[in-house]
């Protein structure tokens, strides 16, 4: 890939969240879900906040299992969310594991839609890159061109068998060719993959990420390479101590830190 | 709900940081610890403000601190990890397009705590920087500094991010009654402490009100020019007229400015760096008679040497021989001792008359004193008039300190540097001691005198023999305050101060420290930071203790508002030495400029060397009206020389040749 590493990136986008068991009521796990979402502003090679990340607590249980009442008494500052459903409406199987299960999906979907409500008000408010940890799949952040997303796992491989050795055989600072990834229910992407570090010890996956922007342009060749040398300029400082250091990139880890301070203070 | 402070502190517009505590640094009463943005203009040393967010009592707690230790660190767990993220590549730092998350930790040692009971933990707050008001209740200046009893001296000026504020001490805590007198430690070579002290007597001469009485300084001057030109204007900058302003110090020089030396050995020059011709209309001779100085003869005197029967010959010479008409069998003739040198013929014409047997004495003992005794003491008195010639004056009339005129709001400098160790110890004994006499009767002229001596581990040394000139010290140290004595003390190293003499200065200064020095004990309760910050400190910056500080504050002073000692040397040469005519003339001519060489020249060739200086000493001492007059009143009146005329010749008559019997 032609051209030094070079940082294009003015801002970074990251979620988290946390379930946490509160008891059992009649068989039904009541869960408190934590989740947040916050821009981390790049001025002067200092990260500060981009306006007010997005905090939200709830507790999640099968209310139609389990009174609302007493919980309401006890935390009325909190929403309740019932996890008696799926996202399309069926009852979930009264298990008490099928519950946990359907909390878990919906904290995970708060902070997902939490991350995308911020990247909305960017997208609508900036014309200056943003990279967001994970993909941009996301309807209306799909669609700009500020965003670029930045996946670290690697569950699935978006190559076909023949091409998978290419991507493991990526040295630092080699990219793949440009992919369109079509979600059924999603708007398409481009994607490639990115090796960040040198893979230690024959690692495939060490230092490999995928990038993913907007399915704008014709061709999009140049685009990958000037993200992909903003997204190898972010592989310093690093992040360790976190143990995904050879892909989770500083500012990213910024906005976890940040995050985990905002719940420590919720939680006292 | 109101807010802790009494004071009308004005809100601060923005916090400049916040309190933390955990479980493994939590805060107590007195410290606390609060972080801030790395742009903060905090550092060690400043003072801060917590307003804490819960009420106590009704009140919301207000806690006051002064930053004492700092630390920063990032989000690091190993120094290796950043050696890795650089490839051990130091400059690749720089490349990073993102700089590590960095804090900046701040431990604060608690001032002061409003409402002061209950005495709590520091609690969660906001931290704001100290503004004046906040600095006086801080350092519970409230108590005395714009309060119709208090007297409240500016000792400089506190500066934190663009914030001043001026500290005072408290003139009962500095004068006396309630603790008294100031040490200063510092290394040497950067003026800090003679400029402090300099600075700090201007200061207390502006601010002290009448009502808490009258102040007069008297500073020993013991090594070079240092404070020969307190009367002479100095070189000040423009920060230096703002600190004096802020202060509300005139920023002149000690206009009453008195300044006393002995004389060389010769008795002509006086024995001083301020000999300059138009400097010595106020540098008066320091001169003592044999009393004066036998007084104090202890001073000069081996103690292992004169025993308790040299003593008595001592004694009974004191009272019975000085200034008396003394007569004895053993004697030749009556003598009246009034000088060393009559002293000296006296012993001579005692011991030639025991030796002779004369009067029937016998040849071992006069009046109990063994002949040997009389002979030591000879030895030792005669000792004293060689080692402190030029002090002591074979006139027998003194001329001194203005014992019982002396003036409110003026400095007596006694230039001691050019003299022998044994002639300062003397000089230094014998103006405390008499200063503490007359403050004893309240009769001086003044309520409080200054003492200013440098040195300190000269004079009142940790170890080392128990001397006269450390005895003294430590009487001053321990019960001055009482009668207004006030010792101004500087030394380079504190530690090596005789313990209660720097124990019982109710104030502390601290300039630039060397590094050895701070590693004593007696710094131990500083912290490492404000050990640090001791041994970088610039001119002109001082760290204050005082008893009403809780923790000590660093100031800046202004430059004195005198010439400095070296500039005043470059400017005003010593006078060379000169003959006792042009020496005479020199001193009387700033009294009265139209005398001339030719008529001291006569009056030397008239009434001699001795007689013409004693004449002049009398005129120095006593500044009459008409110099011309007083001085020619000095001699008796001779009647001048004349060439004898030849006797008249009386012609041998002729004899008559007829005359047989030639009549």
């Amino acid at each position: 890939m032609p051209g030094a590493p070079t940082p294009g990136f003015c801002a970074f986008l990251d979620g988290t969240q946390e379930s946490e068991l509160l008891g059992w009521r009649g068989g039904a796990p009541i869960v408190l879900g934590h989740v947040g979402a916050v821009i981390r502003l790049r001025a002067d090679r200092r990260l500060v906040t981009w306006r007010r990340p997005r905090i939200e607590r709830a507790i999640y249980a099968p209310w139609s299992y389990t009174p609302k009442a007493p919980w309401r008494e006890r935390l009325p500052e909190m929403s309740l969310v019932d996890t008696s459903f799926d996202d399309d409406g069926a009852p979930v199987v009264r298990h008490p594991a099928a519950f946990l299960e359907r909390a878990s999906a919906a904290v995970q979907a708060a902070r997902e839609r939490a991350e995308l409500a911020l990247a909305r008000e960017w997208c609508t408010a900036e014309s200056r890159p943003l990279l967001v940890d994970g993909s941009i799949s996301m309807e209306a952040v799909a669609h700009s061109t500020v965003a670029v997303g930045l996946i670290k796992s690697h569950r699935t491989l978006y190559v076909n068998a023949d091409a998978v050795p290419v991507v493991f055989a990526l040295r630092a600072g080699e990219r793949t060719s440009v992919i369109r990834i079509t979600p059924r229910a999603r708007p398409s992407v481009l994607s490639w993959y990115l090796r960040m570090r040198e893979p230690a010890g024959g690692d495939p996956l060490w230092g490999l990420v995928r990038v993913e922007v907007s399915d704008e342009g014709r061709d999009p060749g140049p685009r990958a390479d000037t993200v992909s040398r903003w997204v190898l300029a972010e592989a310093r400082p690093l992040s360790l101590p976190d143990p995904r250091w050879d892909t989770l990139v500083y500012p990213v880890r910024s906005c976890e830190e940040l995050l985990r301070g905002l719940r420590s203070h919720a939680t006292h | 709900m109101t807010a802790g402070a009494s004071s009308g502190s004005a809100p601060t517009a923005a916090p400049l940081g916040r309190v933390v505590a955990t479980e493994r640094h939590p805060n107590t009463p007195h410290e606390f610890r609060f972080w801030t943005a790395l742009e903060s203009p905090v550092g060690i040393g400043t003072i801060v403000r917590v307003d804490g967010t819960h009420p106590v009592g009704g009140q919301i707690p207000r806690v006051y601190g002064v930053v004492v230790e700092g630390f920063s660190y990032t989000d690091l767990e190993s120094a290796l990890h950043d050696v890795m993220g650089h490839d051990g590549e130091p400059g690749a730092p720089a490349l990073a397009p993102t700089e590590r998350t960095e804090v900046r930790l701040y431990s604060a040692a608690v001032l002061r705590q409003l409402p002061e009971e209950p005495l709590q933990p520091v609690p969660m707050g906001a931290v704001y920087l100290a503004d004046d008001h906040d600095v006086a209740a801080a350092l519970r200046m409230d108590g005395y500094v714009g309060v119709e009893s208090g007297a409240a001296i500016p000792v400089g000026l506190y500066t934190a991010g663009g914030m001043e504020a001026p500290i005072y001490l408290d003139a009962d805590f500095l004068l006396g009654p309630e603790a008294a007198h100031l040490n200063i430690a510092g290394v040497s070579g950067l003026a800090t402490k003679t400029s402090a002290v300099e600075w700090l007597l201007a200061s207390l001469f502006a601010h002290l009100p009448e009502s808490k009485g009258s102040v007069a300084a008297v500073c020993f001057n013991v090594k070079g020019p240092d404070l020969c030109y307190l009367d002479q204007p100095g070189e000040l900058d423009d920060g230096d007229r703002h600190l004096y302003d802020r202060l509300g110090v005139p920023p002149a020089p000690f206009a009453g400015a008195r300044f006393f030396a002995p004389l060389k050995p010769d008795g002509v020059s006086l024995n001083t760096i301020r000999s300059h011709e138009s400097l010595l209309h106020n540098v008066r001779p320091l001169t003592w008679g044999l009393r004066e100085v036998l007084q104090f003869a202890e001073v000069l005197l081996n103690r292992d040497d004169v025993d308790a029967k040299a003593d008595a010959l001592i004694d009974f010479i004191k009272e019975r021989v000085i200034d008396r008409d003394f007569t004895d069998a053993v004697l030749s003739a009556p003598h009246r001792v009034r000088s060393f040198a009559d002293l000296e013929a006296w012993f001579r014409d005692l011991l030639t008359g025991l030796e002779n047997g004369r009067g029937g004495s016998g040849s071992e003992q006069w009046r109990t004193h063994h002949i040997a005794t009389i002979r030591k003491v000879r030895n030792r008195l005669s000792n004293i008039s060689t080692r402190c010639a030029g002090l002591v004056t074979d006139d027998g009339t003194p001329s001194d300190l203005p014992w019982g005129s002396f003036e409110d709001r003026a400095v007596y400098v006694v230039d001691v540097a050019l003299l022998e160790e044994d002639a300062q110890d003397l000089i230094f004994a014998r103006i405390v001691s008499k200063l503490r006499e007359h403050l004893e009767r309240r009769d001086l002229g003044v309520k409080h005198v200054v003492v200013f001596v440098d040195e300190l581990n000269k004079y009142a040394p940790g170890d080392g023999p128990d001397t006269y000139v450390r005895k003294m010290l430590l009487d001053i140290a321990e019960r001055g305050r009482y009668l207004g004595l006030v010792l101004f003390s500087a030394q380079q190293f504190r530690s090596q101060v005789h313990r209660r003499v720097v124990g019982n200065a109710g104030t502390a200064l601290f300039g630039r420290m060397d590094a050895d020095e701070l590693a004593t004990p007696g710094y131990a309760a500083l912290t490492p930071a404000t050990r640090i910050k001791l041994q970088t400190l610039s001119k002109g910056q001082l760290m204050v203790r005082h008893p009403h500080f809780t923790q000590p504050v660093f100031v800046r002073f202004p430059r004195p508002a005198v010439m400095r000692g070296r500039d005043g040397a470059e400017r005003f040469p010593q006078a060379a030495d000169v003959t006792v005519e042009e020496a005479v003339l020199r001193s009387l001519r700033v009294m009265e400029p139209s005398l001339t060489l030719a008529w001291v020249q006569d009056l030397v060739a008239l009434y001699g060397e001795e007689r013409v200086l004693a004449a002049r000493n009398a005129c120095l001492r006593e500044r009459p009206a008409d110099v011309r007059a007083f001085v020619e009143r000095q001699f008796r009146r001779v009647v001048p020389s004349r060439p004898a005329s030849a006797p008249a010749v009386t012609p041998l008559r002729v004899l008559p040749d007829d005359d047989p019997y030639g009549i």
